[in-house]
């Protein structure tokens, strides 16, 4: 490594050699030539000689040994060889991570991708064009799998104004790039960057101290211990375990606080449902009463008012409630008090679906429905909340709802003798539409009166509104009893990829290629809040359970899932660890969870209260997950995406991984360790098929060419899953 | 050094008047382009992701050049795959452009409207019933690639996994198919009782138990598996099949079974024998006995239609289809003709005589000729006449089926001789002109002004 290197086009240090190697010597006017110059050093030893100044001359010896015959300094410092340093630098610093000590060696191999990033980018911001391709070239494999949709950005990096106009080279030359190391493996890493200082140290370590921040805290003392780390790296991958804070918003981990000062306790979140208005509990417990002598309740059955006053009473201890003042709502009609009450029924008679008991997960019902002749031009699809209606959005720019039960779609503003069918295409969209949202709804049970047929028509707690979003910039508001289109939103600056509404209506929040998601409420056109500070597109949005919080996931460059108080517009909790583009998020109805999934093919569970990601479902195909949702209890997740499976995970907590957490004694330790080793063994042979499928996986339900659009848990347990049937590939 | 040629930039430059380019320009120009180029796809996949697909199409690419500002090119769709033409400028050289094909206007305009895609619709079933995947049409059919679906793990479901079809364990079913002592008992004495030639009261003491007794149903698979066995074992010898036949026949007549579900299996062993190219000896065919055999079996099939051809709504057209492609095909023998001729008469009744066999039968007729007046096949001028008669008896469908004296002033003597014979040509046409009933003739030719 310490050999000298030939000189070439050195950048900070050196003069450039204005007259080339390959000019003949002496030739060069000015006695600027090699000779002259070994000339020139030859009169003055001489000179000293005769002086008598001794010293001095084995001074200029010692240093003219420097110099190669032609007059050239002779490079000893990788530092000094321009934009050839990089690879050896890389080299030395990669190689001695791999050969270090192993506790610390999932530390500290996270640092390789920054230092790689910045390599190249400052390779390339140097005007080295070349060294930099090589560069890239040589090491880019060791990234391939985590992080392949950035090799593809940065590959196409060329000059140094591609280096400034790159939005994700940008932002990794603008914002510190966190890493996480114990004290001990930084004071290692730092000892041994000065000791080879002369092979590529110091270039290392300016590019540390100048864009990598290196938070140094002890994990002996927090729950993801040493012992731990290394466990679960050798379970999972040989590129190190990703540190809750790392990347780019270098923040703590689950923390917001990008402050590198702040301390790293959490500040609290609201995560209680929102109360009921006093009028509204007290009209929804008068109803409740009355269905109750109506229907008295069968045998083993408790009374719908029992019902009601258990959910009432399930004010969690240590969570505290939004204030309805905080959030404002519309007050209560009729039909929010029908809604309720159908609520409160549905909480006695549904399937319960309580999680896996006696090891066994539970098993699941799941209706499909498959869309034909699309031509592959569906984008979303979306069912209603009372399980009426199904509305698709094209890539032709329009929307088509269908009712489910072929009811026909009236409106009031039909010709007299028009035959209305059962669905509708609502134009309107001047691009393709990527997001649609059903105002809240609940299905209301056919009255089971005898020979009493219901009249045909909606009941009253269908879904009124529904909102679509699409590539021309704007959301609108449809109206579901005229068919028609009531407002136009306009204020996002680029398509609009999703948008949903909350779960108690009135508001909404939409996400846009702009970077920002953004707050509105349906009777006014300019949003109320804007959510900024992702890095990339907000390419998924969700809301809490309560409607004071909001999930926003973003795509390359950023990949992170942050979450926003709707009353103060801030971002609250950020989650770095996804290596994909983020395409669902999915909070669990008891508002304690958030799920997100990436086009990896991985989702992650979020302890919204730790602000620690607890749990990671490996299993899905590449190419996108599109949907998620939770159960009513929140014990099983379901997915669908782009490899056409429905999956059915369980979420939770890992008792053998809690175990071995705790530290509990040795032999339970020890049996573990066993039966997690037949797992590798499991998945080693696995391995060889597909992908690594984790053991959280209950079932797996495939299509038939179908890839699953949408996903969906009714108020009563049951699965719908929307696809498009693809006669190709 | 970059995957874009640097002199496509001289081209470009050379074609906007720009002569000479230091080179230095032209790499730092070529390197640029391609970082936009691939600044656009990076925007266009986002477009895909977002419209949730696998392949990326030109409407992706101009909404990612509209998103960066850029005028997106205007003239290509996605509903083509553009096509890459290959012209060759010198040795090693290719040079690849977009074809572009020279529409003719006139040509485009007269050129008939192209038809009217299918209209979006969708379609419901389960996917999943409490975890178990039902192995309907709908779902993929569980292959060994499922297998890897399957987890083992805390969560995993085993039984959910097996009855899916998932488990790669070679796990047997738990429960197997137990039969008493009795039953099989039952069967190895009642299957070749009937089986047996010699013994009369045997096989009519089978039947006679088979129709009525009640507690058999869980043999009914076996005996449906054993009728399929000999018909398609014992195909030279029609006593055996004729008694597979009664075996069906008297399932199907027990009225305490219940045999919906064997329908489908029963029904290829039936038209086997209905149809079948060489059924029984050599000697049998000159006994003509196979057309018994046939006739039965066409009864059993119209019964079988009758009684379940309400509940699986398939089945009709499946069976007329069968023996209509039959009776078409020349090649095959004239018994065979004759079993589709009386199954399609049996199945689809006067409807289906009208609008499938009659107006077929005068492409039918050369054949018929053939058989009937070619002296080198002599032999089979009897056969021939069997196919008459059944033909017979089907154009006796409809007229029982006709509205009587519907028409006034019918034709008469010679030409309604030759009305038939051009309705259902020579042959079939000569044989109702002779048997004189007007009716008859009447039915058959009400299908022309029908039509």
């Amino acid at each position: 490594m310490a050999q000298p290197l030939p000189p070439s086009r050195t950048g900070s240090v050196g003069p450039p050699s204005a007259g080339g190697m390959g000019a003949p010597p002496a030739s060069t006017p000015g006695g600027q030539g090699p000779n002259s110059q070994q000339n020139l050093n030859q009169i003055v030893l001489e000179y000293l000689n005769k002086k008598g100044y001794n010293r001095t001359e084995a001074m200029l010896r010692k240093e003219s040994h420097n110099l190669d015959p032609n007059g050239q300094p002779i490079i000893t410092r990788v530092g000094d060889s321009g934009g050839k340093k990089w690879s050896p630098a890389f080299k030395l610093v990669k190689h001695w991570i791999e050969n270090g000590l192993d506790i610390y060696k999932p530390e500290l191999v996270r640092l390789e991708w920054p230092l790689f990033v910045h390599a190249f980018l400052t390779c390339v911001s140097d005007c080295y064009y070349d060294e930099a391709q090589n560069f890239f070239k040589e090491f880019r494999g060791e990234f391939e799998e985590e992080r392949s949709q950035e090799l593809q950005v940065l590959a196409k990096i060329h000059v140094p104004e591609h280096v400034q106009t790159n939005e994700l080279a940008s932002v990794y030359r603008r914002e510190k790039y966190a890493v996480a190391l114990s004290p001990m493996a930084w004071a290692m890493l730092v000892e041994f960057l000065e000791a080879r200082d002369r092979d590529g140290g110091d270039v290392i370590f300016a590019t540390l101290t100048e864009h990598i921040r290196v938070v140094t805290f002890n994990r002996a003392t927090t729950a993801r211990g040493l012992q731990k780390l290394m466990e679960e790296k050798e379970s999972e991958n040989k590129r190190g375990v990703m540190w809750g804070g790392e990347g780019i918003p270098s923040h703590k981990p689950g923390s917001a606080n990008t402050d590198p000062n702040a301390s790293s306790a959490l500040n609290k979140l609201s995560l209680a449902p929102m109360p009921m208005e006093a009028d509204l509990m007290e009209d929804v417990r008068a109803d409740l009463s009355h269905d109750d002598s109506m229907h008295p309740p069968a045998p083993g059955q408790s009374t719908l008012v029992d019902q009601f006053e258990k959910t009432i009473k399930q004010e969690p201890q240590d969570d505290a409630a939004p204030s309805r003042d905080a959030i404002p709502f519309p007050p209560s009609t009729a039909r929010d008090v029908a809604m309720e009450v159908q609520k409160v029924r549905e909480n006695r008679d549904r399937f319960k679906i309580e999680g896996r008991t006696g090891g066994v997960g539970p098993g699941v019902s799941v209706t499909m429905f498959t869309f034909h002749n699309t031509f592959d031009s569906v984008n979303c699809i979306e069912f209603s909340g009372d399980n009426a209606l199904v509305a698709i959005g094209t890539a032709e720019s329009y929307i088509r709802v269908w009712s489910l039960d072929n009811r026909a779609l009236t409106s009031p503003q039909d010709p007299p003798g028009f035959q209305a069918s059962s669905s509708r295409r609502l134009i309107g969209h001047s691009g393709p539409v990527y997001g649609i949202s059903f105002s809240p709804s609940a299905a209301l049970p056919e009255p089971a009166t005898n020979g009493h047929t219901t009249s045909a028509g909606a009941s009253e707690t269908q879904p009124r509104y529904m909102l679509s979003c699409s590539a021309d910039s704007t959301i609108r508001l449809w109206s579901l009893d005229t068919w028609t289109n009531l407002v136009v939103y306009r204020s996002h600056n680029s398509p609009v990829w999703d948008v949903r509404f909350c779960p108690h209506g009135h508001y909404f929040v939409s996400s846009s290629a702009d970077r920002t998601a953004r707050l509105w409420s349906t009777p006014q056109i300019a949003p109320l809040r804007l959510f900024v500070g992702h890095d990339a597109d907000v390419e998924t949005i969700a809301w809490h359970p309560n409607g004071a919080y909001v999930f926003t996931g973003s795509g390359v460059g950023d990949k992170t899932v942050r979450v926003w108080s709707v009353t103060r517009g801030e971002q609250v909790r950020i989650f770095t660890g996804h290596t994909g583009n983020i395409t669902a998020i999915a909070c669990a109805p008891n508002g304690h969870v958030v799920a997100s999934a990436d086009d990896k093919g991985e989702i992650m569970l979020w302890d919204l209260r730790t602000g620690e990601k607890t749990k990671t479902l490996k299993g899905h195909g590449r190419g996108g997950i599109w949907s998620l949702d939770w159960s009513v209890e929140s014990s099983v997740l379901v997915s669908g995406g782009a490899d056409k499976t429905v999956r059915v995970w369980d979420v939770q907590p890992n008792k053998e991984m809690q175990a071995k957490a705790n530290g509990e004694n040795g032999t339970s330790a020890k049996t573990d360790g066993a039966t997690t080793g037949g797992g590798g063994a499991v998945s080693k042979t696995g391995k060889a098929k597909g992908p690594v499928v984790s053991p959280d996986q209950i079932s797996c339900f495939q299509t038939k060419k179908s890839p699953v659009y949408k996903v969906r848990f009714t108020q009563m347990n049951l699965v719908m899953a929307g696809g498009a049937y693809l006669e190709l590939a | 050094m970059s995957v874009w040629n640097p002199e496509n930039v001289t081209d470009v430059a050379e074609s906007i008047g720009i002569a000479s380019l230091n080179r230095e320009v032209v790499e730092h120009l070529s390197r640029d382009v391609e970082y936009r180029i691939s600044e656009v796809l990076t925007e266009a996949l986002k477009f895909m992701r977002h419209a949730k697909r696998t392949t990326l199409t030109t409407q992706d690419v101009s909404q990612a050049l509209r998103l960066l500002d850029v005028e997106p090119l205007y003239g290509y769709d996605s509903t083509r795959p553009l096509r890459f033409g290959e012209a060759s400028i010198g040795p090693g050289q290719p040079l690849f452009y977009v074809e572009d094909e020279e529409v003719d206007f006139e040509k485009l305009i007269n050129a008939p409207l192209p038809k009217v895609p299918r209209e979006i619709s969708f379609t419901a079933h389960w996917l999943a019933v409490e975890g178990v995947q039902p192995s309907i049409p709908q779902n993929p059919i569980s292959t060994q690639s499922n297998a890897e679906l399957a987890t083992r793990g805390p969560g995993a479901n085993s039984t959910l996994a097996a009855l899916s079809g998932n488990d790669n364990q070679g796990v047997k079913p738990p429960v197997k198919h137990v039969l008493s002592k009795e039953l099989q008992l039952y069967f190895d004495r009642v299957a070749p009782a009937i089986m047996d030639e010699t013994n009369e009261d045997y096989r009519t003491a089978a039947f006679a138990s088979l129709k009525t007794d009640t507690g058999i149903h869980q043999l009914v698979p076996y005996f449906v598996q054993f009728v399929a066995n000999k018909v398609t074992h014992n195909l030279k010898s029609t006593f055996i099949l004729l008694q597979s036949m009664q075996l069906v026949a008297a399932l199907l007549e027990n009225p305490s079974l219940y045999m919906a579900p064997y329908v489908p299996s029963i029904v290829p062993s039936v038209l086997t024998c209905l149809i079948g190219k060489n059924l029984g000896s050599p000697s049998d065919m000159a006994d003509d006995v196979h057309f018994a055999l046939r006739d039965f079996s066409a009864s059993l099939l119209s019964s079988i239609a009758r009684r379940y051809g309400p509940t699986s709504s398939t089945l009709k057209p499946r069976i007329a289809r069968s023996c209509l492609s039959n009776l078409l095909d020349s090649n095959k023998p004239v018994g065979t003709h004759y079993g589709a001729v009386l199954g399609l008469t049996f199945i689809a009744g006067a409807a289906g005589v009208r609008s499938l066999l009659v107006p077929n039968l005068k492409a039918y007729d050369a054949h018929l000729q053939r058989i009937l007046f070619d002296n080198s096949t002599g032999l089979r001028r009897p056969e021939a006449e069997f196919v008459v008669r059944a033909l017979m008896r089907a154009l006796e469908v409809l007229e029982q089926d006709a509205v009587a004296g519907m028409q006034n002033g019918h034709p008469e003597g010679q030409a309604l001789r030759e009305r038939l014979v051009e309705a259902i040509g020579e042959v079939m046409g000569a044989a109702v002109f002779e048997s004189g009933r007007q009716g008859l003739a009447n039915a058959v030719l009400e299908k022309d002004l029908a039509v």
